[in-house]
């Protein structure tokens, strides 16, 4: 094969858009190995893509930034506390308590963040069929310990499919839930989780769309709470629940 | 932390760790490309923004998926960007674009939308395929706007797959100064 040919025959730039045939990528995959200079010019191809494409950019605005940036941090943090939210918008004096509630938010999410590198790791040794089929150690102690009782919650109404189970560990006042089944949100809906104390419903926090099928510890449940329920809300949680709006419940 | 902080092995890294920072700044970095790639499929900006968020989110829960190996961040980042806003068009059921529609039209539906200066830059990669002759626009039209296979091609058009496969080249070839 003449390379040079080959070369500025178009198929690089075709190979790298992803615009080939399966059988010409595994040609050109091959012919990458034998060929430094096929590599050279892939390398050289791509990086000038870029360089180009950097400066072409079109701009979405710094809403849209503001917006999309907030999510990429939410996927740090399982539960959004929906009161840190309005103290910081209305009483700017807070700030040193709110830094501090930052500050453990960003500690609670390195944490989750840690277990979640670990789990996704079990995960995949599971989906690979590694026989060692368990929840990681933590996890296991958890569920297994006597002070922790597991709390089923239901689908309400039209939601029946709904499904997710609370723990709940009566000496230490913690919480943890595993969300097995709830459709997606769209972009302008949260779903947010409720305690029941007292007769009245206490928000607990705004549910990541990305915990789903995952043990997660859930922070900051009221004492006292018997029940738990989740709604679907509009995008930032809301004060009071909307009850029509109900997905999933559960009694303690 | 500056843009020129980091290198891209060291991007990669910390994206692997799921690094706020790091999101933060691949975010600023790259969505000006990203979301010009975007505009080039799907011509409403609302739906644009919303691919452009699953895009990133995309990136953040795959990030694992990417393999250093086989090519730069970027060049993975505008495959799944590309297959995506392709993917959003199909899910949204929108019109998909027959061949002979007239770029005009995208035009004027983005100008509706938005009179923004900077949109009319993004179909300028669209409107240079439009501008080559029929047979390379529309392999390259099928092919990086709509997602079409090369055997899909040879269906639709009516051609042998040998044939599709030499426009295709030929086309990129006489493309190639608005890609690089």
């Amino acid at each position: 094969m003449d390379i040079k040919n080959y070369i500025s025959s178009g198929i690089i730039e075709l190979y790298v858009m992803g615009l080939c045939s399966p059988e010409e990528e595994r040609e050109f995959e091959m012919l990458r190995q034998q060929h430094p200079e096929l590599h050279e010019a892939i390398l050289r191809y791509e990086s000038d893509m870029e360089k180009n494409m950097l400066q072409k950019g079109v701009f979405p605005g710094a809403e849209v930034d503001d917006k999309i940036l907030q999510r990429l941090e939410s996927l740090n943090t399982p539960f959004v506390p929906i009161k840190a939210g309005k103290a910081l918008v209305k009483k700017m004096y807070w700030l040193k308590p709110v830094a501090a509630a930052v500050l453990l938010l960003l500690g609670v999410s390195l944490f989750f963040n840690y277990q979640l590198s670990k789990k996704n790791k079990l995960q995949a040794e599971m989906i690979k069929g590694t026989k060692n089929i368990s929840l990681p150690l933590s996890d296991y102690a958890v569920i297994t310990n006597p002070s922790i009782t597991p709390v089923g919650m239901y689908g309400v109404g039209s939601h029946a499919i709904c499904r997710c189970t609370m723990f709940w560990d009566k000496k230490t006042g913690k919480a943890y839930i595993m969300i097995h089944h709830l459709p997606k949100s769209s972009s302008s809906r949260d779903y947010q989780l409720w305690a029941e104390v007292d007769g009245k419903l206490v928000s607990v926090g705004i549910i990541n769309d990305e915990i789903r099928g995952r043990f997660i510890e859930v922070p900051d449940v009221p004492a006292g709470a018997v029940a738990f329920s989740v709604t679907l809300e509009k995008t930032g949680g809301s004060i009071t629940p909307t009850v029509d709006e109900t997905y999933l419940k559960g009694r303690i | 932390m500056q843009s020129s902080a980091y290198t891209e092995k060291e991007l990669v890294n910390a994206l692997k760790q799921h690094r706020n920072e790091a999101y933060r700044h691949l975010y600023m970095q790259y969505r000006g490309a990203l979301y010009n790639i975007i505009l080039q499929v799907i011509a409403d900006t609302e739906t644009a923004n919303d691919v452009l968020q699953e895009v990133f989110v995309t990136i953040w829960k795959n990030i694992d998926k990417y393999d250093e190996s086989k090519g730069r961040l970027f060049t993975w980042m505008l495959k799944l960007t590309r297959n995506m806003a392709i993917n959003q068009t199909r899910v949204k059921n929108f019109k998909v674009h027959s061949k002979n529609e007239d770029i005009n039209n995208y035009v004027s539906i983005i100008e509706q939308k938005n009179s923004d200066q900077t949109h009319v830059n993004h179909i300028g990669l669209r409107q240079q395929v439009h501008k080559l002759r029929p047979e390379y626009k529309d392999v390259l039209e099928l092919s990086y706007f709509q997602g079409f296979k090369q055997e899909e091609i040879a269906e639709v058009l009516k051609i042998p797959l040998g044939t599709v496969k030499t426009r295709l080249r030929n086309a990129i070839v006489e493309l190639r100064r608005e890609f690089v």
